[in-house]
């Protein structure tokens, strides 16, 4: 999977961080543990972000000691006290069997994704277009800037177009 | 030999197509007539609701698919059946049959029990029995109505978007089949449970009272359209057909009940029309939809525009 034509500005690695984002319309593409951390900064200054979620992870506000199925439990009560929409909330569980089992730090995350200009997105990316990125329901979602999570499927392949 | 259900998953990938490749102001949408347009537009709105539900089936099916390869594989038909929701709407608008806001048609009450049940349900029924259902729907819904559509539409881009739905399709159903293969392949114990668990009352009521009149109610609208009944029951013989030929799909319980489900749909003297499906439908009609309360919000998701800011 490559970033193809896409002719707008990429962002890797921890680059999003303390980045201006004024005016600007970002596609976040990464896993849920990662878009946990990037989707409050990059909403704290873009004109509108859209987080292409690759799979979701469980988000707890704080670290939680213990077993992992005690931070599940935790994440799953901080999941359903944060989003009150039953279908957002099934896109943001990870699936029970081959799904994440860990937990990430995201106290801000469910938060943001409830902006105004703040849109979760699942479907599968499968392209990246001059402006934008293709997802398999069939539509381009323009974008200025994307922001790559660390281990997004996209994240080992350069820029070929 | 097992299929090869990773090279399924790489050429769906590689088959994949946007809204945004098509030139929807192309040249054809004069061949829709006054008159076609009349006639054609409940029969549309339901076509993009019933790929829209499918969308529905599919993601309800990836959260229960036996490897991780199938269920990614679903993820992508659950986005492709959206794909195909999407550009049946945006075929709707440019043949001038959607409001000027251009805001999605109301779905039947059908339409609306399937949503419901999908929502209450889908997610709990056992794979076997949602894995049976929906290649049923698909080749019973999906397949007919499609070649209704380019039966009686000349316009060139709704062949050429229906050219790639068409392709699509005939991956589901490939795919739908293959792993009913693979269920059926499995231990006994493990295909009786599986049986035994989706017979719930809930459950059973609730595929019965939505799925028969909604195939009947699709069989309505072909009739009052002027087009041959039989077209909708050789679509409906495929689903025994295919799954004929597979070497375990008929060990699945589940597939036995919805193959003689569909040998009566397509016999219509069988007294399942008379005494069960036909007045269903009539008294689903009567049903309030206040009653079955506000749809999850995956029912807003479907849009005509290809290229979202």
């Amino acid at each position: 999977m490559t970033l193809g034509e896409f002719r707008g500005e990429v962002l890797r690695g921890t680059e999003w961080f303390g980045h201006d984002f004024a005016g600007q319309r970002v596609a976040v593409v990464a896993p849920g543990r990662e878009a946990a951390q990037i989707v409050p900064e990059v909403a704290a200054t873009a004109l509108s972000v859209k987080v292409f979620q690759e799979e979701p992870d469980w988000v707890v506000p704080m670290p939680v000691p213990g077993p992992s199925v005690v931070g599940v439990a935790v994440a799953r009560v901080f999941l359903r006290w944060q989003v009150k929409d039953p279908w957002i909330r099934r896109l943001l569980t990870p699936d029970r069997r081959f799904g994440s089992r860990k937990t990430a730090l995201g106290l801000g995350y469910y938060g943001a994704l409830k902006r105004p200009g703040c849109k979760l997105i699942t479907w599968p990316v499968y392209a990246f277009a001059p402006n934008g990125i293709r997802t398999a329901e069939g539509i381009e979602h323009r974008a200025d800037v994307v922001v790559l999570g660390a281990s997004s499927h996209f994240a080992p392949e350069g820029r070929t177009g | 030999m097992a299929y090869d259900f990773a090279a399924m998953l790489q050429t769906i990938k590689d088959k994949q197509w946007s809204l945004a490749d098509i030139d929807w102001d192309a040249p054809g949408a004069e061949t829709m007539t006054n008159e076609l347009r009349a006639k054609m537009r409940p029969f549309m709105a339901d076509l993009v609701w019933i790929e829209h539900v499918g969308a529905r089936g599919f993601a309800s099916l990836a959260k229960k698919a036996p490897t991780p390869e199938i269920q990614e594989i679903y993820r992508y038909f659950h986005a492709e059946e959206q794909k195909h929701a999407n550009a049946e709407l945006a075929l709707m608008k440019r043949w001038g049959m959607l409001d000027e806001d251009g805001s999605m048609p109301e779905p039947n009450i059908n339409v609306k029990l399937a949503i419901k049940v999908l929502d209450d349900f889908g997610d709990t029924l056992p794979l076997t029995a949602l894995a049976t259902l929906i290649p049923l729907l698909e080749c019973a819904l999906d397949g007919a109505l499609v070649k209704f559509l380019l039966e009686e539409v000349s316009d060139p881009v709704c062949h050429q978007v229906f050219r790639h739905i068409n392709s699509d399709e005939a991956r589901h159903i490939t795919a739908d089949f293959e792993v009913l293969e693979l269920i059926g392949a499995g231990p006994t114990h493990k295909l009786l449970t599986e049986s035994i668990g989706s017979l719930k009352p809930q459950i059973v009521l609730g595929l019965i009272v939505v799925f028969v009149p909604l195939i009947n109610k699709m069989r309505d609208n072909i009739v009052a359209m002027g087009l041959p009944e039989k077209k909708l029951y050789n679509a409906v013989k495929r689903f025994s057909t295919i799954g004929g030929r597979g070497e375990f799909t008929k060990r699945i319980p589940a597939y036995h009940v919805l193959k003689a489900q569909a040998a009566m749909i397509v016999d219509r003297s069988h007294v399942y029309h008379r005494f069960l499906a036909d007045p269903m439908v009539k008294a689903t009609r009567l049903i309030p939809a206040k009653l079955l309360g506000k749809p999850q919000s995956w029912t807003e998701e479907i849009t005509h525009e290809p290229v979202a800011s």
